[in-house]
């Protein structure tokens, strides 16, 4: 009997293939062909929903809270939506302390506060101890698609589109990494932020045609996404990817690629080539977007895959990561 | 087939436990293998272990290899100049 | 310390270099082993190939301890892993390959005690924790990473942690070079040595790859350009006709080697023959737990039984791993063995040469 393992909700090629079973029922439904973030109903309502789980709940840069409201938040303002309303609902282990919850609530409400979201329905379970790893919070995020263009996706993205990044990658999974193996790293933090005040700068812009935020299975997770989806190539270039020396440290130690390492706060956006400059001057201005680069291209070349010029000056190939990114010592 | 990553000693904890730090990152490492470690050392660690003190300079090697090349390569046209 | 810029300029003129001697010899074919796996990774993450002239061969040995580990030590330590009683201790590199009837991964999917650890300082931490439960190292890795296993086994012994045991699965190299240089099957130029290993054993154990079977090696360090280095002084000495061992490492690398980590080696450890996934049986290259660290010792405390097991039908891992067919030529590359869906060791590492073709260069 085939089990779900971690690699099944780490992002990257697992993950893709349960998402696609668990949507074979509901074929019929007509699922969209493009898997997006959130959806668009109705013409003018905006929806997603995500779960947040995370352990050590409270990390450098965030906690559980925060990051539950920034998460849904920005699968928002992905496709371009001004969030308004969120749905909680928290469940809870047994023995857990209740200022600590508090405080997570703390800082989800505070998010909430300063892009103006109002908490409108929520539900609350507690557990027996052992049944749930502490707290998981799940939040619904509902908001308003832009008014006057398509709402954003991959079905815009056509050959000589530029491909923006909007801040260092892996700051998110490289902290947890680190917590979890025993790593200090006082400079390092997560970049968990929502992205709509940064979004809402551009999104009235021309040329805007995708975005996505690189969470599970980072940058090159949605790179691959985006060449598979729309079967065209991509082409980046490693000396253009912003990225910190912290988490370029921990990636040379623990053995990982940071192309793979989730982010919280960093998006990548597919702009027409004649706005390209100009999108990337106004991200530039902004604190949230101020390390953004241009990082390369989608072509018509190579269809279907991501390729990279090294900073070595040679050439490879970007594919999904396969399962859980493990440190490897060899 | 061994990842090992050059960490600087910055603090020694006691005969086979020192804090390392490579670039940002810091990490407690085993020093049983490379004896007589002192701060400011450069050491590899691998698996949490220093390997070896790290000496002389990155690139030594590259240079005379430059250099034997230079004898080697008669034709000065396909030898790339520095 | 050089730049990244100048590093880069020196990556696209040692190679500009490498192929000019190659050009004046008649773009002569050339055939190297990368024998380390954090080689054939690093080759192929920087796109290194793509560098150098088709002419020049780069193929990938058997430098990665996870391909090489036998099928039979794969299935009893997913044995030792089913058991109750115990806690499997293991570098994230075994997790996910499949041996004949599971894997660690799934294993610990099962709620079996598999923890993933970085150092084996973590494996004795968690036995002085965990005292009712017999806590298993699986010790897999060449001689840079045996000495720790050695050190540890050493400190275990003195502080009387007896439910911390290992499971010896560590090989030496040279034996395994030996057994590739001297195989008619497999026809090589030279061998570009894994530096990191060669920081524990020095140059002496591989002179006689020069000595007796004429070929020319280079031990190097995993930077793009130290490969590249590597690569142009072996292909230096093939040109030369002058076949010796060079290291182009001496940053790290000791003539003699590192001795503190030899004499631990040999405190713990004695020869032994060793199964290696396709070069067989190689004659005194593995190492076991000398009978005064017997208390430790997993196979013989948990009574591990020989598990007679063969490879998956079709897996032509071993002749990868020996050079003979490169990943892309066997007929189970891409469908049905990827890294989704491991048939074979090669596949699943993530150092392993079918993985990293498959993750960087499948589209060749």
């Amino acid at each position: 009997m085939e089990k779900l393992n971690i690699g099944h909700g780490s992002g990257g090629r697992l993950t893709s293939e349960i998402i696609f079973q668990i949507l074979q029922p509901f074929r019929k439904e007509n699922v969209s062909p493009y898997l997006e973030d959130c959806a668009i109903v109705d013409g003018n309502i905006a929806i997603t929903i995500d779960g947040y789980t995370i352990s050590p709940r409270s990390f450098p840069g965030g906690n559980i809270g925060e990051l539950a409201i920034c998460g849904s938040v920005n699968d928002l303002a992905m496709r371009g939506a001004k969030p308004n309303f969120i749905a909680m609902g928290l469940i809870a282990e047994e023995g857990l302390a209740k200022d600590e919850l508090l405080s997570y609530m703390e800082s989800a409400a505070k998010v909430c506060s300063e892009l103006s979201i109002q908490l409108v329905t929520g539900d609350t379970k507690v557990l027996p101890k052992g049944q749930v790893d502490g707290l998981y919070i799940t939040t619904c995020a509902i908001g308003t698609p832009p008014s006057n263009r398509d709402p954003l996706g991959m079905h815009l993205i056509t050959p000589g589109d530029v491909l923006i990044v909007t801040t260092e990658i892996g700051q998110h999974e490289a902290t947890i990494a680190a917590l979890r193996y025993g790593l200090s790293v006082p400079s390092l933090q997560s970049d968990c932020a929502p992205l709509w005040p940064l979004v809402e700068q551009i999104i009235e812009m021309d040329g805007i045609k995708c975005m996505r935020d690189c969470t599970r299975g980072g940058l090159g997770t949605v790179l691959c996404e985006w060449a598979e989806s729309t079967s065209l190539g991509i082409e980046i270039e490693e000396s253009k990817i912003p990225i910190s020396n912290e988490v370029s440290s921990l990636c040379d130690i623990l053995g990982f690629d940071p192309l793979y390492l989730a982010c919280e706060g960093c998006a990548i956006i597919a702009v027409a080539p004649e706005t390209s400059e100009k999108v990337l001057s106004v991200l530039k201005a902004h604190k949230l977007g101020e390390k953004a680069q241009i990082i390369g291209k989608v072509t018509e070349e190579h269809k279907g895959y991501v390729g990279m010029n090294t900073k070595a000056g040679g050439r490879r190939l970007i594919d999904m990561p396969v399962g859980e990114m493990l440190p490897r010592i060899c | 087939m061994c990842l090992a990553v050059p960490h600087k000693i910055i603090k020694m904890l006691d005969k086979n436990r020192a804090i390392a730090s490579a670039g940002p990152v810091e990490v407690e490492i085993r020093t049983d293998i490379v004896p007589d470690l002192a701060i400011g050392d450069m050491v590899l660690v691998h698996a949490g272990f220093a390997i070896e003190k790290l000496v002389g300079t990155e690139g030594e090697e590259i240079c005379t290899l430059w250099e034997e090349l230079r004898e080697v390569m008669e034709n000065e046209n396909v030898f790339p100049s520095n | 310390m050089s730049s990244p810029q100048t590093e880069e300029k020196m990556v696209l003129k040692l190679s500009q270099a490498l192929n000019a001697l190659l050009s004046k010899e008649g773009n002569k074919s050339i055939t190297i082993m990368e024998v380390c796996g954090t080689h054939t990774v690093s080759i192929f993450r920087h796109g290194i190939k793509s560098l150098l002239h088709q002419s020049f061969k780069l193929i990938s040995g058997p430098g990665c301890p996870v391909c090489v580990t036998d099928q039979s030590e794969i299935d009893a330590a997913i044995s030792i892993a089913e058991r109750e009683d115990s806690i499997v201790t293991t570098y994230g590199d075994m997790l996910k390959v499949p041996g004949s009837w599971s894997s660690l991964q799934e294993c610990r999917a099962g709620g079996k005690s598999v923890k993933v650890i970085t150092s084996v300082a973590q494996a004795l931490d968690i036995a002085r924790e965990n005292q009712d439960k017999k806590v298993v190292f699986l010790g897999v890795g060449f001689e840079t990473t045996a000495p720790a296993t050695a050190a540890a086994l050493i400190e275990a012994k003195k502080e009387k942690l007896d439910n911390f045991l290992v499971f010896c699965m560590h090989k030496t190299v040279p034996p395994a070079l030996e057994a590739l240089a001297s195989s008619e099957e497999v026809s090589l130029d030279g061998f570009l040595l894994p530096g990191h290993v060669s920081v524990i054993i020095g140059l002496e154990p591989y002179r006689f790859i020069p000595e007796k079977y004429g070929k020319a090696c280079a031990i190097a360090g995993f930077e793009p350009f130290e490969i590249m280095a590597g690569l142009l002084e072996i292909t230096k000495q093939i040109i030369k006709k002058e076949p010796t061992v060079k290291s182009m490492y001496p940053r790290a690398v000791r003539p003699e080697g590192n001795l503190t980590a030899q004499n631990l080696l040999n405190q713990v450890f004695e020869p032994c023959n060793a199964h290696w996934r396709g070069l067989g049986e190689i004659p005194l290259s593995g190492y076991r737990l000398k009978p005064e660290f017997e208390v430790h010792d997993a196979s013989v405390r948990l009574e591990i039984k020989e598990y007679a097991s063969s490879p998956p039908p079709g897996c032509r891992c071993g002749d990868v791993l020996k050079g003979l067919i490169s990943p892309i030529e066997c007929p189970l590359f891409g469908n049905p063995c990827n890294p989704m869906h491991p048939v074979g060791p090669c596949m699943v590492s993530s150092e392993g040469s079918c993985a990293a073709q498959y993750k960087y260069d499948r589209r060749r």
